[in-house]
């Protein structure tokens, strides 16, 4: 069965989930491949500002912040974890 | 043999809060020179230790996660690098966040330039029960890595003794070099080849890390190999090279250089390092869940900063009452000691009373830094980065505008080179030209001078908080402004590290306000000195006869009149004295500036004596005070005894509601003289300048305009 593809900025906090692509362009592509958002790296997102947006996500042992406009341009795959097992 | 030079120049390079410059202080002590990056005005800190009959001199590159030459950060970092200013090259990296930190050790490694990796946090590390094989990771980077802390000032020397070994070619790890995939790799020994067929002009970079550059399409490595006669070949075959790559890549070579970067940083990590417990809850963790909480986010994040404000205004207090104290001391001592006369009093009315009213505001300024400079080093600013982001980008701004803004708090100058840090243009010109409203901690002597005179104690501190939050208020609406207007566009992405929370040295934050405190305390001994003189000089001069002959006239004849007692006859005397000196000060060419200026301010409230001070203003903030002190001083001979505050409420031209109006004023119109050439070298146009002025004097004067009219109601 084909698993779903979201956008990282679909997620919920506490959600982990794996990179599929990046879609982004220029400059944001470059920053975020240099922070390593990269195909196969895995994260969690731990919360969403008080304000709602920028988003933090946990990766590579550390802390990411970043725009809701920015996740959208990275596809994902959540990893469900069903009886502490990862489907 | 050529006998080694004794002088070794180290570069320090790594990420952000990799505790770079804390392992600097710890090395370099306080020996430390900050000057500015030339062209740029980034802040570039030098140091230098005697080490074993070696000059160690250390040079603190920039923090950054890449080598990319988006920001001046990296190419700052890829310049000093690449041409080989540097002896060796000292990559600290967070041994707790290694995976990540290795990124730039891959980069930095293509170089080919002798390096030594402070593995810095090692106590960290050890604490957090994490095993890290040093001799595999070795193995793997081709270069010495020393675990070191910082903090602990564990493993300095060791460190040091490993730089003077490489530096003397006494180490010689074999290099297993960073492996790209094949495609990459088969590119890049052709176009190495193609480099090589000229060996002579290429001695000074290696080939291997031109090719990659030049596959990354660096400007540096081109115009470097533009100058070569391999060029012929190179021009031609390129291009094609680089198409054929980008087919079988199916991506950008630059994107698969970085994945491929990842890849060798992550394959490092994993065979060297052993984590006990990845998934346990860190105390930043539990610390984030309350400071970055939904609910509790934004009014912690206020709470803090008015935290801030009112030890500012409050703890400051009290050695501010000292410092004026010793100052009123100071000037009487000398009134005492030198004959009355012009040194007399260009000494007491000019330098000290200019100097001395700047001065005594020390401490009121070091709280401030010292608040500024713990939330930096805590890692709270990248936290209120994020908590404020969406409300920024609202009004059209970035949540990186935030830092600059908060330094705007202290100084204007570093705040708007601080803007660098945005890229997108109108979102760093909307910022700078909010930047001096966010009240620097030069205009606080004026608020604190006319707060402390016209309030209430117990109403100062909330006074205080709202002068600045009236200054974010103003320097929201104008971005909506400018952002809706003339810099209208796309933003800057928001990506951006949170750090994990350090409990900070206290010898750091001492030292970063030291930092910072001193540019102040220079200011006051060069500028401010300067200008004080000055404002003695045109408070003075020119100097009427006519008066002087007047006044002796009255004096005399009451001196001569017998029907008064010695005591009136004293009394009288003083009124003259008093009388002719305020004449005199309307007479000099300060009391003619001020006199031909007071139309305009008039309807705030303000007379000729503000629009002296106000007018010396526009060279330095802090010199409203200085300039009122030193009119005062003059205009008062028979107060002496008085401080300024006292002789400001006795006064009966001014009010609470004058103040607030002053307050409001100084607050928004153009910032000081440096500041104002600082932006029009980082704006870059004439136009941009010109418009902030009549823009920033605009809003000065109509709003101190409402809040006089306002305040004259209710006060």
């Amino acid at each position: 069965m084909q698993k779903k593809q979201l956008k990282m900025s679909e997620l919920k906090p506490g959600d982990k989930a794996v990179i599929i692509a990046v879609s982004a362009q220029g400059e944001v592509a470059q920053r975020l491949v240099d922070m390593g958002l990269i195909k196969g790296t895995q994260f969690k997102v731990l919360r969403k500002a008080p304000l709602g947006d920028p988003l933090e996500i946990q990766l590579r042992g550390f802390l990411l912040a970043l725009r809701m406009k920015e996740a959208e341009c990275v596809s994902v795959e959540r990893k469900e974890v069903l009886n502490g097992k990862t489907k | 043999m050529e006998k080694p030079s004794k002088t070794i120049v180290v570069a320090l390079a790594g990420n952000p809060n990799s505790g770079k410059s804390s392992l600097f202080n710890a090395i370099a002590g306080t020996h430390l020179k900050v000057g500015n990056w030339p062209g740029v005005t980034i802040e570039k800190y030098e140091g230098q230790v005697d080490y074993k009959g070696y000059k160690i001199k250390l040079v603190d590159l920039p923090g950054t996660y890449s080598i990319n030459a988006y920001s001046p950060e990296e190419t700052i970092t890829r310049d000093f690098i690449a041409e080989k200013k540097a002896d060796v090259i000292l990559n600290v990296v967070d041994g707790t966040n290694l995976e990540r930190n290795l990124y730039l050790s891959a980069q930095l490694l293509e170089f080919d330039a002798k390096m030594v990796i402070a593995l810095n946090m090692y106590d960290e590390v050890e604490k957090k029960k994490i095993k890290i094989d040093f001799k595999m990771l070795q193995k793997l980077l081709g270069c010495q890595v020393v675990p070191v802390s910082a903090v602990k000032k564990m493993g300095i020397e060791a460190m040091l003794d490993q730089i003077v070994r490489t530096y003397e070619n006494k180490i010689t790890i074999p290099r297993d070099k960073i492996s790209y995939s094949q495609e990459v790799e088969a590119a890049i020994s052709e176009i190495q080849n193609l480099i090589e067929t000229d060996i002579r002009s290429f001695k000074k970079f290696s080939s291997r890390w031109l090719a990659i550059k030049l596959l990354e399409n660096d400007v540096f490595a081109q115009a470097y190999v533009k100058q070569s006669p391999a060029w012929v070949k190179l021009e031609k075959r390129l291009p094609e090279i680089m198409k054929a790559l980008e087919n079988k890549l199916e991506e950008k070579i630059s994107q698969r250089l970085s994945v491929d970067r990842h890849a060798f940083a992550r394959g490092a990590y994993k065979e060297t390092v052993e984590k006990a417990n990845e998934e346990k809850k860190t105390i930043t963790d539990y610390i984030d869940s309350v400071l970055l909480n939904r609910i509790l986010g934004l009014p912690v994040f206020f709470f803090i900063m008015w935290l801030i404000f009112q030890a500012t205004f409050t703890l400051g207090k009290i050695p501010t009452g000292w410092t004026q104290d010793f100052f009123v001391f100071l000037g009487d001592k000398i009134s005492v000691l030198l004959p009355a006369g012009v040194l007399r009093s260009v000494v007491v009315d000019g330098i000290i009373a200019g100097v001395g009213g700047v001065l005594g505001f020390m401490p009121n300024i070091l709280i401030l830094f010292l608040g500024l400079s713990f939330l930096e080093s805590t890692g709270y600013m990248a936290r209120a980065a994020f908590v404020v982001d969406r409300a920024f980008h609202k009004i059209g701004l970035h949540g990186k505008s935030f830092i600059p803004m908060v330094t705007g708090f202290g100084c204007s100058v570093p705040a708007f080179m601080a803007c660098r840090a945005l890229k997108n243009r109108g979102d760093r010109l909307a910022t700078m030209m909010v930047i001096p409203f966010m009240s620097c901690g030069a205009k606080l002597p004026v608020y604190v001078l006319l707060i402390s005179a016209f309030f209430p104690a117990s109403m100062a501190g909330n006074i205080l908080f709202a002068v600045y939050l009236f200054g974010i208020l103003v320097a929201v609406l104008s971005a909506k402004l400018f952002k809706s207007t003339i810099f209208k566009g796309n933003s800057e992405p928001f990506v951006m590290e949170l750090p994990v929370y350090r409990a900070p040295t206290l010898r750091s934050i001492l030292m970063q306000m030291w930092l910072k405190a001193w540019m102040y305390l220079k200011r006051a001994g060069t500028i401010i000195l300067t200008i004080s003189l000055i404002v003695w000089v045109i408070c003075n001069y020119p100097v009427s006869g006519q008066l002087n002959q007047q006044y002796e006239v009255k004096i005399e004849t009451v001196k001569q009149n017998i029907n008064l007692t010695a005591e009136i006859k004293k009394q009288e005397v003083a009124v003259f004295k008093n009388e002719l000196a305020s004449k005199q000060l309307e007479y000099s060419f300060a009391g003619r500036t001020g006199k031909m200026i007071e139309p305009l301010i008039k309807p705030l409230g303000f007379d000729w004596r503000l629009g002296v001070a106000l007018t010396a203003g526009f060279a330095a903030k802090e010199v409203v005070v200085a300039t009122m002190g030193t009119i005062y001083a003059l205009d008062g001979a028979d107060k002496k005894n008085e401080s300024l505050a006292q002789r400001l409420r006795s006064d009966p031209a001014y009010n609470p509601a004058i103040a607030l109006a002053l307050i409001v004023f100084v607050l928004l119109y153009v910032p000081c003289l440096s500041a104002t050439s600082v932006f029009h070298q980082e704006a870059g146009e004439l136009k941009i300048t010109l418009f902030y002025i009549f823009y920033s004097m605009t809003a000065a004067w109509v709003l101190s305009f409402i809040v006089y009219r306002v305040s004259k109601l209710f006060l």
